[in-house]
């Protein structure tokens, strides 16, 4: 048989990545912790004979074998890029890029998660608030799909339906709507959040509606939100006619990678990632209570700023139960929010008008335990929650 | 869902993993380049004992007995030949072997059958079933059988019949090797260069079609399968996609197996040859499953008499061997269902409908490709009820719009995947790369293209298997 050097090279460079690859595999230092997948790296199993026996062994080395895999976040890369520019997948793991912005398929619509958030807040409503003098509000904030999946041609959820069938769940809430007020360009592009300085007009959405200072707002409408783009822009102080105070715009010097950059393993852009401060926020005074004690936390925690996830600077991430108390507030009227991540970022605006505002987040802690820090009397009680964590609502307690 | 049954969790060593390519395959190949040539079966045999033993330790002693049966057996067959008694030793290995398949796989179903049959309620044993048992069933029984024929030696060395049967290429999911094939390969093979980047080449191939195209083409189905906005056109994008799907996944993994055999020097026999370019379905039959096909051929329906016998007899044998064609895919009436329905149509084609196939070569392959589809609906589905749902939907019987907005997403999302799979199910690019060879340039082009693309796929598949994306294997359970 005639020997073609086309076999030799075939073999040479096949034998070479296959050999280094296993050496590799087997020298290196496993890794603890994946920054852009934001999770606990599988180590190697422990082996015994039942784990053995039973296959779990092989199972969890398996596992690890592909969380150890010698440059594994360029491969996830190279995987993501196969499928979106070769085989021009609509979506990669469910990741789609839309407009510069990466986003998750959020679909379809689940009525039974809805339901069951629904049930929550009553029986939140039941328990806490049915005989107190609280006053009742309720807020949806739309995820990054409802202004990039139908119109880009991706599988959307009825958002109509959803948020009027929350509405209709829940009568005894007063709906503020905030659709109005936002855009795409008020959310990161690698995250599922919203930008903090693009919501001073939902912060004054809310304070109008729910008024703590008793104040009569007058001609304000949707352009505010151009006013505030451009004065972030300019790195100037938007006046908010609700909001009485000025905010300095501060800009993160690290570049922020959101959830959906490690996701999407796409080599995206990163964001930059804006934080709004103000002489009378130096003054907040922040408490955490998650761990059933109170600790005093910053109001943006530089620390997780420069950590595994950026965003969760605003009030130090999740936290079961927080207040955040302004002593120089106008007012005695004090605000518990009941929320998801989103509020984080906005809590802060929010507590210009408020003496006292009080997070709670049931994700962290059983709604059967909340009367053990909060007592309901005359509050403005508001219900803020994302349409994501809506139409996944089992991690709701 | 329809494939829970076949689907049971079970982790053993897939080829198209990363613990597979670049743990094991590196060691094995090291093991047995270095081992000096009388102990290379001995490299294969251990080497095949940890490959099935890295999923299933436990069934490794069932595989060991039924090897030692079969060896004891052939030897007996063998010895006995003279006094007659080989038919009893033969009867024996057939009972043995049939036996053990039939306990695993099929106790169950039987037991359900005779429950709903007489209104008892015998519990079911829920026995799991042993990884790769009805290929190397087959194997050991071609072997037994081949040796009462006369047409082979029994084996003499418990190590070179074990290496038949357990080396880890063939042992999970075929070919089904023919022991009078591979025996002269057991103690004298060709070791080459030119082998070797043949086998590379045939596994790297036989890796992007299962990573690349089945498994993208699966993940659609199970899309589907979980889907709550169906319609006829999604039922329809469903069942294409399964019937490329099931044959880049079996057809992949068989690639791999003989491009693994080519690297350890055998030479299996070809599995498929482009089953969906067939004309009619006796032709699919030959290009598809070959080794399955073959075998029943020859161990079954000729033994029985094959077609030299009375119309009777011969429709008799024709749904003996399909009805056995399905119930070996599964123990369940819709694999059983299919077998026979592929029965039917051969019994139809050699009634007439061969010959009118023959004057329309597009009619022809409608005509295949639209049985071919609608008989993989009914192997994919649960049960019968299902099935009937399926098929139904199909045609507009239950009630679905025409399109749904999952099925225009989806379209969109997987149609460059979908073309690639269709023209790569024909001899398209073959015919290419052949073309290109027969000219002056392009075989060059071809020279330095192929191992570019070669490292190129390889780097893409495991960027696929690093990213944990979905990696069912349909056919290591049959």
């Amino acid at each position: 048989m005639k020997l073609h050097p086309k076999n030799r090279i075939i073999l040479f460079i096949m034998a070479l990545l296959l050999f280094v690859t296993f050496l590799t595999c087997l020298f290196r230092q496993p890794d603890a912790y994946s920054m852009t997948e934001r999770r606990k790296l599988a180590q190697f199993p422990k082996f015994s004979v039942n784990s053995f026996l039973s296959g779990e062994f092989m199972k969890e080395f398996e596992t690890y074998t592909l969380d150890q895999f010698p440059l594994r976040d360029s491969f996830r890369t190279l995987k993501a890029m196969t499928s979106f520019y070769i085989f021009h997948q609509a979506d990669c793991n469910g990741i789609y890029l839309a407009k510069g912005y990466a986003s998750q398929l959020e679909y379809p619509l689940n009525e039974e998660m809805l339901l069951n958030a629904s049930d929550k807040f009553s029986d939140i409503y039941e328990t806490y608030l049915k005989d107190t003098d609280a006053k009742l509000y309720f807020s949806i904030v739309p995820d990054k799909n409802y202004f990039l999946a139908a119109p880009n041609g991706y599988l959307s959820m009825d958002y109509d339906y959803l948020i009027s069938t929350m509405r209709d769940a829940v009568p005894y809430m007063e709906y503020i709507d905030l659709l109005p007020y936002l855009s795409i360009e008020d959310y990161y592009k690698t995250d599922t959040h919203w930008r903090q300085e693009c919501i001073l007009d939902v912060a004054e959405a809310l304070l109008l509606a729910m008024n703590p200072m008793n104040q009569s707002i007058s001609n304000m409408d949707n352009s505010n939100d151009s006013n505030v783009t451009n004065s972030i822009v300019n790195a100037q102080s938007p006046v908010s006619p609700v909001i009485s105070q000025e905010y300095t715009v501060n800009t993160l010097a690290t570049p922020f990678y959101g959830v959906y950059y490690g996701h999407s393993a796409l080599p995206l852009s990163a964001d930059t990632l804006y934080y709004l401060t103000s002489d009378a926020m130096s003054q907040y005074i922040v408490t955490s209570y998650s761990s059933g004690k109170p600790i005093r936390k910053p109001l943006y925690d530089m620390e997780k700023a420069y950590g595994k996830d950026a965003y969760e600077m605003f009030l130090s991430g999740s936290e079961a139960l927080l207040t955040i108390e302004n002593p120089n507030a106008a007012t005695t009227k004090e605000l518990v929010v009941f929320r998801d991540s989103f509020a984080s970022s906005l809590a802060p605006l929010l507590a210009s008008d408020y003496a006292k505002i009080t997070l709670i987040d049931i994700r962290y802690m059983q709604s059967s335990a909340i009367n053990q820090f909060v007592s309901f009397k005359d509050q403005d009680v508001l219900f803020l929650y994302s349409t994501l964590l809506l139409n996944n609502s089992t991690s709701l307690r | 869902m329809s494939c829970q049954f076949r689907r049971i969790e079970v982790i053993f060593l897939l080829f198209s993993s990363i613990p597979f390519l670049y743990y094991f395959l590196p060691v094995v190949l090291l093991l047995y380049y270095l081992a000096p040539y009388k102990l290379k079966n001995t490299v294969i045999l251990i080497s095949s004992l940890a490959f099935y033993a890295f999923g299933e330790p436990r069934f490794v002693l069932i595989m060991i007995l039924n090897i030692l049966l079969g060896y004891i057996f052939g030897i007996l067959i063998e010895a006995f030949h003279q006094r007659k008694w080989d038919k009893l030793f033969l009867g024996l290995s057939l009972c043995t072997s049939l036996g053990m398949l039939g306990y695993f796989k099929y106790a169950d179903f039987f037991i359900l059958n005779f429950n709903r049959l007489t209104g008892l309620g015998i519990p079911l044993l829920r026995i799991a079933l042993p990884v790769g048992i009805s290929f190397y069933t087959f194997q050991l029984l071609s072997y037994t059988i081949d040796v009462y024929r006369g047409r082979v030696k029994a084996q003499k060395n418990f190590i070179l019949l074990a290496t038949y049967i357990a080396s880890f290429p063939q042992l999970i999911a075929g070919p089904i090797v023919r022991y009078a094939d591979i025996e002269p390969q057991l103690t004298k093979r060709v070791y080459s260069i030119d082998k070797l980047a043949l086998g590379i080449r045939r596994f790297v191939l036989g890796l992007s079609k299962k990573v690349l195209l089945a498994n993208s083409l699966g993940e659609l189905c199970e899309i589907f399968k979980a889907s709550k906005d169906l319609s006829i056109l999604f039922f329809w994008l469903y069942a294409v996609s399964f019937t490329l799907h099931i044959y880049f996944d079996f057809s992949g993994y068989s690639d791999m197996a003989i491009g693994l055999g080519k690297m350890l020097g055998f030479d299996f026999p070809e599995n498929f040859n482009y089953p969906y370019i067939s004309s009619s379905i006796t032709q699919f039959w030959r290009r598809w499953h070959i080794s399955l096909g073959s075998w029943f051929r020859d161990y079954l329906y000729i033994p029985l008499g094959g077609n030299r016998v009375s119309s009777s007899k011969w429709l008799f044998n024709i749904f003996l061997v399909w009805f056995a064609t399905g119930l070996w895919h599964g123990a369940s009436w819709n694999f059983i269902l299919w077998g026979l329905l592929y029965g039917l149509l051969l019994v139809i084609e050699k009634q007439g409908l061969y010959r009118l196939l023959e004057r329309s070569k597009i009619g022809s392959h409608i005509y295949v490709m639209l049985f071919v589809t609608l008989g993989f609906v009914l192997f994919n589905a649960a049960d019968l009820k299902e099935a009937a749902t399926d098929l139904g939907a199909m045609f507009g019987l239950k009630g679905y719009p025409l399109f749904s907005a999952e099925f225009w997403y989806y379209l969109r999302s997987y149609s460059v995947t979908l073309i690639i799979s269709a023209l790569a199910a024909t001899p398209l690019f073959s015919k290419l790369v052949a073309s290109l060879n027969n000219r002056k340039y392009g075989a060059l082009l071809t020279k330095i293209a192929e191992p570019v693309l070669l490292v190129a796929l390889l780097l893409v598949n495991t960027a696929y298997l690093v990213d944990g994306s979905f990696n069912p294997f349909l056919y290591f359970r049959f």
